[in-house]
């Protein structure tokens, strides 16, 4: 089946402009809310261990989506903001295509004493070494900034 | 083709904002589901999660957002969506799954999370209608409903009074619900009449709320269930159907494909005369004229009777024909795909002689769901049998 | 976890309800972002044609042969027989009024003082039950009714862009009520 009548002419209407503005408010949930409030009062992390399997959750979870059951409140314990790098990689052009003035690390950072990890943004002054394997740790918002969101966390730096 | 029995049901408190997550929610729906049927996540082959607009929870492509909560890790797992009819399209999937006998044992997770969505889940509603006619005219749902309400009211000659009964009668429902956002124990029809005019003719006490809530339902393979009870509550037929997109080419005040669907699912339970045959249904209730539209799309009167029946009590829960025992989206809430509590779930726990302080007397073996969505066009139909 | 034990089924209710005041005195914390996509639709070549008339005052409708009807909203394709529509055909600016509402709300559910008032036309020279959504002005709100016959009111020429608004809305037809 084809459409008998062709657009031909091109000063027709083509596109119509519209946009979609939807704002969102996200509870963090029941564990992020106890983290993100742990975080805002202390340097430390928060995870969760879900004793069926020995699976330590970071960022800590309410529930273990392998055992399927519920992590109550005592099974969550501090652990340090810090980590090994996992993976890295370095960002030259932002969202929109447009090249950064400097390369930006972006990298999955492994949480000590968990089997989580946090993909987290690295400040070094050696901008283009290898950071492969590297302990870093978090640098956070002074106590007073913080809000109890995930940009409490500024940025990690090599140890 | 396979019998399909539902072997538990589970749902989370409904209400204007929750503080868990979607994942956390549609965990704690599951987990009441599995403990209800006595099994674990393991024991679940495959997993359908219904939900409604993404823009609603504000993550794209939240089926895999919310996986894990769904006990799907691993698994085959599918979302399907099709507006307001997920609620009842979500267990037709579950069921297909297990009726052709892929698998063996399924859940289904449906879940919503409205309360994140500023200004009002109505901004999110406006991107639903054709960018180029429809949009430019800022429409929102309400307009459109009072349209449809207004056509049918029309039609029949329908007084406001008698639509509005049917607030009363939810709300009150809805009291025995542990979950309800909405109960009323007092309420009055003059109360529903004398409410905020919202869009004329629908008054704010016409309207069911946007909720956050999941719900979960188990399906087995009827042979298999047998382990399970000696008297399972079956799925005894489904249907869906859907009408033209372009709503304003169509009279608005009978639900047509409501009538396709049900068609569809009384023949494959083998019902003929479904006002004899079936003992009580939980129709789609989004706003008060919507049960009484639906309760005649579902082939359960004649089209304009339902206002009828509503006033003389037959639609009451000790009434002949119970409508809503649930308390309904009304009563209990509106996470547009997590009504699968109040469409299927009290279905299943009505027939299963569960349903505690909501039970409808006489021991009733025959109950029909249903679900109705995208623009005043999609109809979703299940029937359980005892 | 609220576990209010009741008789029956659900046995409980899980979820922890958070009211407006706990998000303004931030006793829960949240997110906030705000989406902002940007999209030029594409038209096709029946809308293109729709709009384009709108500009110059006109309504126009599709019609399809094989079941006679005359479509508007005007589609290169017709649902019913599945096959492309044959013909342009031009219709009155005139029409009655299928279902409306008085509208309290405005598009993002905010209470306004003086009702909205929209509806379906259905568009003259079109088959019957066609027409589209549109807005009712220089009436008394309260003598809205259905059927009753109606006529668009046009923008100045100048001001119309191609769109389905070159309609400002439409008025009761003079002598069209009987």
């Amino acid at each position: 089946m084809t459409f008998l009548e062709k657009q031909t002419n091109p000063l027709d209407p083509v596109h119509y402009r519209g946009n979609l503005q939807v704002d969102n408010l996200y509870t963090s949930g029941a564990a992020g809310d106890r983290f993100f409030k742990h975080l805002m009062e202390n340097d430390t992390f928060l995870a969760s261990e879900c004793k069926e399997c020995g699976t330590v959750f970071f960022p800590p979870r309410l529930y273990c989506e392998d055992c399927f059951v519920e992590i109550p409140e005592e099974n969550w314990f501090e652990v340090p903001a810090a980590g090994t790098v996992r993976l890295f990689t370095r960002a030259k052009l932002n969202t929109y295509g447009e090249k950064l003035e400097e390369p930006k690390i972006i990298a999955l950072i492994d949480i000590e004493d968990t089997d989580g990890a946090h993909l987290g943004v690295i400040k070094s002054d050696e901008p283009d070494k290898d950071f492969m394997g590297k302990k870093v740790e978090a640098v956070l918002r002074p106590k007073k900034d913080r809000e109890g969101t995930i940009k409490d966390i500024l940025y990690f730096q090599v140890l | 083709m396979n019998d399909v029995a539902v072997l538990g049901g589970g749902m989370t408190l409904f209400r204007r904002r929750l503080k868990e997550t979607g994942k956390e929610l549609s965990f704690q729906a599951a987990k009441m589901a599995l403990e209800e049927a006595g099994i674990d996540n393991s024991d679940i082959d495959m997993v359908v999660m219904g939900s409604a607009p993404c823009a609603f929870d504000g993550i794209h492509m939240k089926g895999e957002n919310l996986l894990d909560g769904a006990g799907a890790k691993d698994k085959p797992y599918v979302r399907v969506f099709n507006g307001g009819g997920t609620g009842v399209f979500a267990p037709i999937a579950g069921w297909w799954h297990v009726a052709s006998g892929v698998a063996d044992m399924v859940m289904v997770v449906c879940e919503e999370k409205m309360g994140g969505c500023y200004p009002h889940p109505q901004t999110a509603f406006q991107t639903i209608w054709d960018p180029i006619l429809d949009r430019p005219l800022t429409p929102n749902l309400v307009w459109l409903f009072a349209m449809e309400m207004n056509r049918y009211m029309t039609k029949h000659n329908i007084k406001k009074e008698d639509i509005a009964r049917v607030a009363v009668k939810n709300k009150k429902n809805a009291v025995g619900h542990p979950c309800a956002q909405l109960p009323d124990e007092k309420i009055t029809v003059d109360d529903v009449l004398n409410s905020e005019m919202m869009a004329w003719p629908v008054n704010r006490l016409d309207i069911s709320p946007p909720s956050d809530g999941a719900s979960a339902l188990i399906f087995c393979n009827e042979k298999k269930a047998r382990q399970f009870t000696d008297d399972p509550v079956l799925v005894d037929g489904v249907g869906w159907n859907i009408a033209s997109s372009m709503w304003t080419n169509r009279d608005l005040y009978f639900p047509q494909y409501v009538a396709n669907a049900a068609r569809m699912a009384y023949k494959m339970a083998g019902i003929r005369n479904p006002r004899k045959e079936i003992d009580f249904a939980e129709p789609y209730d989004p706003f008060t004229y919507k049960e009484l539209h639906h309760m005649e799309g579902l082939l359960l009167c004649d089209k304009g009777e339902a206002p009828i029946l509503t006033r003389e009590g037959v639609t009451e829960r000790d009434g002949d024909m119970p409508i809503c025992p649930s308390g309904g989206l009304l009563g209990v809430g509106n996470p547009i795909a997590a009504t699968m509590g109040q469409k299927i779930c009290e279905l299943y726990w009505q027939l299963a002689g569960k349903a505690g302080k909501r039970q409808i007397p006489g021991d009733p073996q025959v109950g029909v769901g249903q679900a109705w969505g995208d623009i005043m066009q999609m109809g979703t139909v299940m029937v359980l049998r005892r | 976890m609220t576990e209010e034990k009741i008789q029956g089924h659900p046995k409980y209710a899980p979820g922890t309800h958070v009211s407006s005041k706990d998000i303004r005195e931030k006793k829960v914390t949240y997110t906030w972002w705000e989406v902002e996509a940007q999209y030029a639709y594409s038209v096709g070549p029946a809308n293109s044609r729709f709009l384009k008339e709108l500009k110059k005052g006109n309504i126009v409708a599709r019609k399809c042969k094989p079941c006679g009807r005359v479509i508007v909203p005007p589609r290169m394709f017709c649902e019913h027989c599945y096959g492309p529509t044959d013909e342009w055909v031009y219709l009155q600016d005139t029409g009655q009024v299928e279902t409306f509402s008085r509208s309290y709300l405005d598009p993002d559910a905010n209470r306004i003082e003086d009702p909205i008032l929209v509806g379906v036309v259905s568009i003259d020279g079109a088959s019957p039950k066609h027409g589209f959504m549109h807005y009712f002005g220089e009436m008394d709100p309260e003598d809205l009714h259905i059927g009753m016959k109606v006529k668009a009111v046009w923008k100045p020429e100048e001001e119309r862009t191609g769109s389905i608004r070159d309609i400002k809305y439409f008025k009761p037809l003079e002598g069209g009520d009987e």
